[in-house]
Parts: structure tokens; C-alpha cells; sequence
């Protein structure tokens, strides 16, 4: 009886490890895609190993294309066209493309397959997109959450960037994170600085990456950054601007008044950053300074609500609020908000009941 | 029971820290199945439907939404206020579904009681009817949520 059961178990058990390595072997087989060639913009062919999705395809040859989702096909930014070998559209694609982009053949690269050759479109700016090898060379705290990260460039060792633009830092595995995972932050640093990046970030209860960023991180780690990516950038007219921001957001407007002065931009300016406690203010001094050093600027800084035995002399209340007041007619004004959705949208309101045309609107969704 | 290997995977996601920093499932040893139908058996006991604490929570979210960060006024009873930071979060289930890093803050001065909950938590609810694992940094008790919210 119990050899019977022994020889039954014995018997099983070799099906199943029979079966799991016929399932290896065909796995190997069927997934072997071989080497498969991207034609690029119809300028350039890479030739990589297929089976891997076009994003990281891509990245494995040092082409960017921005994500923030790390590859999930949950963020819908890594759009790009392919022309040839892509096959149907996935459900998990659809959301995130509408009926321009299908008609177009533009996909979500990281739910595309690499199984034979491809054609694909990238929009040129993107090749100027690198993986920067930095060391962390100064963490210096700007509020109670909020601190500014200063990257020396090691490889290569400088940028060139247009203020507004941002980058995206790669979190490395520690304690509690198993995975790399990249996000993104607005460069706040000096533009002619090309041997350096800095970032405001703002911890995030939580958060895998500033987690990482304010526990773990110190001065003299190695950080991987690549970029720049973005849109979000001043305009070459003689508009008057008009800045708004709240938190974090300080960082893209502080690039561009960093570069205004540079170049000796006249423009009229008027900064509006919205704090939600006394706390919440920073960079004061140097956007006071900025008032000293740009020909046409004003930084006003508001607090929404002071907590007691507090003094603050300056606009009480909302940003909104502070706009409402301060700001005449904006109607030939252009303006550039960062910050909060919420912020973004109260503020639009606020700047098109002054006049101001929705085409001369211009902001960084926290999203 | 054994779970399906779809549930078995869902899991094992849950408790990794590759979408939140600390997981979902917290120092909760229970299965998926077991936090859910405990929780929902809670809210059945209370009498209040996943309907209806989506809804309130989503008012209470709105309403403070507008007040750009800084404490409001909800009803005669409640605070809130909105935090928001750069980025998606996304939900850990297989289907493509973000939200907003949002937390919404809820107070209630005469007891000083507070409570938060993220756009992510109230995903979880509306759809997966999960309030998060015990010991997760996000976890929602829904008996005390009901007497918070309501």
C-alpha cells in the first residue's frame, strides 16, 4: 500500500516536472523574437534583442521617452508614433489615446511589444533627452517639507535645459522599495549653471520617492537623473507675465527668473506665490533679491491662514484672493502657473475674469 | 479556500512597496478576501452602503478642494482641507486606474478628532471595496470613518 502511494507520488511528481520543463523549453522557443530593427524617423536603425517593450527598448539604446508610471501603462505619457509592426491597439492603450492618435498609429510604448521589426516616429526634441550619472552635492531645507537637492553632473558632465523644463530621478532600490522607479521633478536651478541640477521636492507622506529623498539620500550618493523633458516655458514676446504658484512649484518659476536675469529680460513681472501657512513661505530672500536684480519685478507672496501670535504683513488669504487684488487688467498679460490642480484651475478662473485669453494661459499641472 | 492565482498575484502586489511606499496590506496577515469581507461586514452591521460613503467622502473632498490647502469649513461639525503633490499614484489592481496624489484632511475640532483619507483610498473603496490592510500607513477603519464622515 505505501509503495503504491510512494510510486503514485513518484510518478506525478515527474509529470509535473516534466511538464514545467517542456513549458521552459517553449517559453524559450516562442519568446525568442531574435534580434528585430527600429527604424527610427526613417533616419536612424537600432537593432535590439526583441521581446522587450518599446520603452525600454528604447531606454536600453539611450533614447527617453518621458514616463511617469515606470512602465505600467497607467500614466499614458509615453506616447509615440509607430508606423509599422505595432499590431492592434491593447485595451489597456485605449483610454489613454483618442481618435487623432489612432488614426495617427500613436501608441503607448510601453505596451508595445517588441516582436519584429519596427518603424517608428519620435519627435526630435526628444533625442536630446540623457541619463545624467550625478552626485548629490547639497541638501539644503527650504520649509518643514520641503527641501532643494543640488546634483553635481558627473556623466556627462554638463546640461543644457529651458527653464520650465523638468527632469525625472530615478529612486533606487532601499529598505522598503523593491523596485526602481523613476519621477519627476521641475529643475529649479540657474540655467548658464551647466554643471549642476538643482530640484525642489516635497515630501510626500509616504511616497516612494521623496521618502527615499529626505530618509535616505545624502550628500555624496550617486543619483541618476535623465531629461529634460516639457513644454512649460516662457514665451518670446514682451508680454507682461504674470508668475503663480504655490508649494513646490516655486522651483520651474525660479529657473526662469534665474534666466530673466541672465538675460537681462525686461519683461514686466509680477510673481504671485500662494503659502498655506507662514511655514509654507520660501525663498523669500532671494525672490527679494530677484526684485533687486531684474529691471521690472514683483514678487507677492501670500499666506492663507496665520496661526496665532503669528506676524505677516504681507496678503492674508488665498492666492486667488491676492490676485484679485493686486493684479489690474491682465488682458495683455500671459501667465505661468505651477502648482496644484485645484490651485490651476481656481486661478484660471480668476485670470480670465481679468481679461486675460486662455491662449495666453500657460501652467505645470501637478498631475 | 486557496485563492486563484490572480488573486494570489493581486496580493503578493498589494504587499509590495512598488506602487506605495509602504504597500496596502500594512502588518495585516489576513488574505485580501478575509479584510474585505470583514470590513464590509462592519459597514452591513452600521447599515451604510459603499455608495454612500463614497459620495459623502467625495463631497467632503470638493468642498475642500477649494480652499487651495487651507482648512474649511464642511458642515457644523467638520474641517477639511486638500494636500496635493506632483504626480499619479496607481491603483494597485489590474486594470488602468490613477489617481491624483491627494489627501484630504478631516477634523473635528469639538472632539479633536481627525482622519484623512487620499483619491486613492476612495478608489480603493468605490471599486475594490478595500480600505487597506491593518498597519498600512493608508488604512481606513470604516466603523470610524462612518462616525467621522457622518
Amino acid at each position: 500500500m505505501i509503495i503504491t502511494l510512494i510510486i503514485s507520488v513518484f510518478i506525478v511528481s515527474s509529470i509535473g516536472a516534466a511538464l514545467a520543463f517542456v513549458l521552459v523549453l517553449s517559453e524559450k522557443k516562442f519568446n525568442d523574437y531574435g534580434q528585430c530593427k527600429i527604424n527610427i524617423n526613417e533616419e536612424k536603425e537600432l537593432t535590439v534583442t526583441g521581446g522587450k517593450n518599446l520603452l525600454s527598448a528604447l531606454g536600453g539604446e539611450k533614447i527617453f521617452i518621458p514616463s511617469a508610471c515606470g512602465g505600467r501603462g497607467t500614466c499614458g505619457l509615453c506616447k509615440l508614433r509607430v508606423l509599422e509592426g505595432a499590431g492592434a491597439v491593447l485595451p489597456t492603450e485605449e483610454p489613454f489615446l483618442d481618435k487623432s492618435e489612432l488614426d495617427s498609429n500613436t501608441r503607448l510604448s510601453c505596451q508595445v511589444k517588441v516582436r519584429n521589426d519596427l518603424k517608428i516616429f519620435i519627435p526630435p526634441e526628444l533625442f536630446a533627452i540623457r541619463e545624467y550619472n550625478c552626485k548629490c552635492a547639497e541638501i539644503t531645507d527650504l520649509t518643514y517639507d520641503m527641501k532643494q537637492f543640488r546634483f553635481e553632473l558627473v556623466d556627462p558632465g554638463t546640461i543644457s535645459f529651458i527653464p520650465g523644463q523638468f527632469m525625472q530621478f530615478l529612486t533606487p532600490v532601499y529598505e522598503t522599495n523593491t523596485e526602481e522607479i523613476y519621477r519627476a521633478y521641475s529643475i529649479s536651478s540657474d540655467p548658464a549653471d551647466k554643471n549642476h541640477i538643482e530640484l525642489i521636492i516635497r515630501l510626500v507622506p509616504n511616497g516612494i520617492c521623496t521618502t527615499y529623498c529626505f530618509r535616505y539620500l545624502k550628500v555624496g550618493d550617486p543619483v541618476r537623473l535623465n531629461g529634460p523633458y516639457g513644454q512649460f516655458r516662457l514665451t518670446d514676446t514682451d508680454a507682461p507675465i504674470v508668475f503663480i504658484a504655490g508649494g513646490s512649484g516655486m522651483a520651474p518659476i525660479k529657473c526662469m527668473l534665474h534666466h530673466m536675469k541672465n538675460t537681462g529680460n525686461k519683461r514686466k513681472t509680477t510673481y504671485y506665490f500662494g503659502a498655506n501657512k507662514l511655514k509654507d513661505l520660501c525663498c523669500v530672500d532671494l525672490m527679494h533679491q530677484f526684485e533687486k536684480e531684474l529691471a521690472n519685478f514683483r514678487f507677492v507672496p501670500s499666506v492663507g491662514a496665520l496661526e496665532p501670535g503669528e506676524n505677516w504683513t504681507g496678503v492674508k488669504g488665498l492666492v486667488t484672493n491676492a490676485i484679485k487684488e493686486d493684479l489690474q487688467d491682465a488682458s495683455d498679460g500671459e501667465a505661468y502657473l505651477c502648482g496644484s490642480p485645484g490651485m490651476i484651475d481656481a486661478v484660471i478662473k480668476v485670470l480670465k475674469e481679468k481679461g486675460m485669453s486662455e491662449n495666453k494661459i500657460f501652467y505645470d499641472k501637478f498631475e | 479556500m486557496k485563492e486563484s492565482p490572480e488573486i494570489q498575484k493581486l496580493e503578493k502586489q498589494l504587499r509590495s512597496t512598488n506602487i506605495s511606499a509602504f504597500g496596502f496590506m500594512g502588518t495585516d496577515s489576513r488574505s485580501l478576501s478575509e479584510i474585505i469581507n470583514s470590513d464590509m461586514s462592519d459597514l452591513s452591521e452600521l447599515g451604510v452602503s459603499i455608495t454612500k460613503i463614497v459620495s459623502r467622502m467625495k463631497e467632503i473632498t470638493a468642498k475642500a478642494e477649494s480652499s487651495l490647502g487651507n482648512w474649511t469649513q464642511i458642515d457644523d461639525r467638520l474641517q477639511a482641507r486638500v494636500d496635493e503633490a506632483k504626480g499619479h499614484i496607481i491603483c494597485p489592481w489590474p486594470h488602468p486606474a490613477g489617481c491624483a496624489i491627494r489627501i484630504t484632511y478631516v477634523r473635528i475640532p469639538e472632539t479633536n478628532q481627525d482622519f484623512q483619507w487620499t483619491d486613492l483610498n476612495i478608489h480603493l473603496i468605490e471599486e475594490h471595496n478595500f480600505f487597506e490592510g491593518k498597519g498600512s500607513p493608508y488604512r481606513i477603519e470604516p466603523k470610524e470613518l462612518v462616525k467621522i464622515i457622518f
